[in-house]
């Protein structure tokens, strides 16, 4: 286990180091942060300091050393907007993202993973296309159009619910409706085709030839198995908490960090974008480490191998 | 043996083609697709840009709207349903060429693993991996951050989505192909591993290959008209379906009709061609996920 840990450990780390890699490469390709910085009139002399002054004239290896010694200490550069850490500009913003988005993942789990089960359970019935169906909807229609369309019936026609802003807790239904519904579709399919899947193995058949009732075949069997699938698909979910909502908080002029994260690559607010893409990319291998821990808890197979390797 | 042999032969008979009729309507929406994106200059009967002043916001044939514009007009006196042919050509365009560029990228990357193993597969594998635990979304935003936006970036950005899928794929199938007897024959007649990937393991892997690239394309739609909506993908005077809804968007309460047309098409399209490919899944590659 400890093997195990150390491992997963360390490829977490190497994602954040590839993720950094990316930024600065993509940073000193997309231009000389001099010129763009400093006018391109500016005297060759003002350049010649200022490249000095930043570490510029240095070789490349050792700027990237720089570049993430700077991050590993939290300096992130400033917003170009106001003038104020970027750092600062993001996680202000945070709060109000995870007011949508942790209640649309309930909303998600709540509705895809039981659709998922029932439609699993009872395969090729009408039952199973119809939640089919309507999880293919959920994920072709894409969450603009999704969110539009809520906008257009409750809140122009009916005029039940607020079309955008953040004066309200009204003002949240939409968004999370629109996030929620969307990632159910995904999830249920997901559900299924994982529970599909389990319930066609040996030991299903095994466990009601022997007698156990149904229902219990499939809580204490299906139900654990097909649930290792999932968690992957809920800790992806989990990932995105903080960036997944760009398209959403930009229907809905939500003030989170998707609307800056948008607001910031039209204005080519490059500190901000670098920001949330650190910021990410950091939730998203948390999660994926949550994840790979709690496959040790849900699959004993795991700790019993690593177990016997040792 | 007869025993043996008979329900194999028996086996193509009932396996006769009977298209469901979802997947029938599916093929017709996209052949329809097809055609309009191919005649999109014959068809439309306006220029994208051609302004009517008098003949502003009129709503579509059949809601108050006149024969002349078909799905009505949109602020500037532009004929929607102009707009909407020539995005439908711009948004399969960029949909198809990405698709492509990822596909032709995938598999590469997949052959190349397969083919040299040791440091190189690693490489490529820590790249899938990486690639498949980012929110594409977020790298292709930081992209258009740092590089500004142009047409063909903007391509190469959309054709790097799902490549890891195709590379998974490839490599996992080169190497179980490489291990079959015929890649070994022609090995040993001296062909190159080039001729060999190409020529003989490709043409065997290629069904698989195709279902899975059609299982990306509807979402490379999803994207790039996610990305035009917001006004980071295709630009103006260009258009995309994206990109009319996030136009339309500003005129919801008055003019429902420029957003719901495009809005219609990028679901009806997505829909017909994720159907198709779950269909396809289904009958040359069930296990693939």
């Amino acid at each position: 286990m400890t093997r195990f840990l150390a491992l997963r450990f360390a490829r977490a780390l190497l994602s954040i180091v590839l993720v950094v890699t990316f930024a600065f490469v993509v940073l000193r390709l997309s231009g000389d942060p001099a010129l763009t910085i400093m006018s391109p009139e500016a005297p060759p002399e003002a350049i010649a300091a200022f490249r000095k002054a930043w570490g510029l004239d240095q070789p490349i290896w050792l700027q990237y050393l720089h570049y993430f010694g700077a991050i590993v200490h939290g300096e992130l550069g400033v917003s170009m907007r106001d003038g104020r850490s970027a750092l600062t500009v993001v996680t202000e913003r945070i709060p109000a993202t995870l007011m949508i988005t942790i209640p649309a993942l309930m909303l998600k789990i709540a509705l895809g993973i039981p659709a998922g089960i029932t439609a699993a359970l009872h395969r090729n019935t009408l039952r199973d296309r119809l939640l089919m169906a309507g999880a293919v909807a959920g994920f072709t229609v894409p969450s603009f159009v999704l969110g539009l369309l809520l906008v257009l019936v409750f809140a122009v026609r009916l005029g039940w619910l607020p079309s955008g802003g953040d004066e309200r807790w009204s003002s949240a239904v939409l968004p999370v409706l629109t996030l929620g519904l969307g990632g159910a579709g995904i999830l249920a399919r997901f559900t299924r085709s994982a529970m599909l899947e389990v319930l066609g193995q040996p030991y299903i058949r095994t466990a009601s030839a022997k007698g156990v009732p149904w229902r219990l075949v499939v809580r204490h069997h299906a139900l654990p198995n097909a649930a290792i699938p999932t968690v992957t698909v809920v800790g992806f979910m989990i990932g995105s908490l903080i960036a997944g909502a760009v398209v959403v908080e930009s229907v809905f002029s939500w003030p989170g960090v998707g609307r800056l994260l948008v607001v910031a690559v039209a204005n080519r607010d490059l500190a901000v974008v670098q920001c949330i893409l650190l910021l990410v990319s950091a939730t998203m291998v948390m999660a994926n480490l949550i994840v790979d821990l709690l496959y040790g808890v849900l699959d004993p197979r795991l700790r019993v191998s690593t177990a016997a390797a040792h | 043996m007869s025993d043996l042999a008979l329900p194999a032969a028996a086996a193509p008979r009932r396996r006769r083609t009977t298209l469901p009729l979802g997947v029938a309507l599916a093929a017709a929406w996209i052949v329809l697709m097809l055609l309009v994106a191919l005649g999109a200059d014959w068809l439309r009967p306006y220029g994208i840009t051609a302004l009517d002043l008098r003949a502003r916001l009129l709503p579509p044939v059949g809601f108050g709207g006149s024969v002349h514009h078909l799905l009505g007009t949109d602020e500037l006196g532009r004929d929607v349903l102009s707009r909407l042919i020539v995005s439908i050509r711009i948004s399969l365009l960029i949909a198809f060429c990405a698709t492509v560029i990822a596909a032709v990228l995938g598999t590469t990357l997949g052959f190349l693993a397969a083919h040299f193993r040791g440091l190189a597969e690693q490489a490529v594998l820590m790249l899938i991996d990486f690639q498949a635990s980012m929110p594409f979304l977020i790298l292709a935003l930081a992209v258009l951050a740092f590089f500004g936006n142009s047409l063909t970036l903007f391509v190469c950005l959309m054709g790097l989505y799902g490549w890891e899928r195709h590379a998974r794929i490839a490599r996992g199938l080169a190497i179980a192909a490489t291990a079959q007897g015929y890649a070994a024959a022609v090995r040993q007649l001296g062909a190159s591993p080039l001729r060999v990937y190409l020529r003989h393991v490709l043409p065997n892997i290629a069904s698989t290959l195709i279902v899975s690239a059609t299982l990306s394309f509807p979402e490379i739609v999803l994207l790039e008209s996610g990305l035009s909506f917001l006004g980071l993908g295709v630009q103006p005077p260009m258009t995309s379906l994206g990109n009319m809804v996030g136009y339309g968007r500003e005129y919801l309460t008055r003019a429902p009709w420029i957003l719901l047309a495009p809005s219609a098409t990028v679901v009806l399209t997505t829909l017909a061609v994720s159907m198709l490919g779950d269909w396809l899944r289904d009958r040359l590659d069930p296990t693939l996920a």
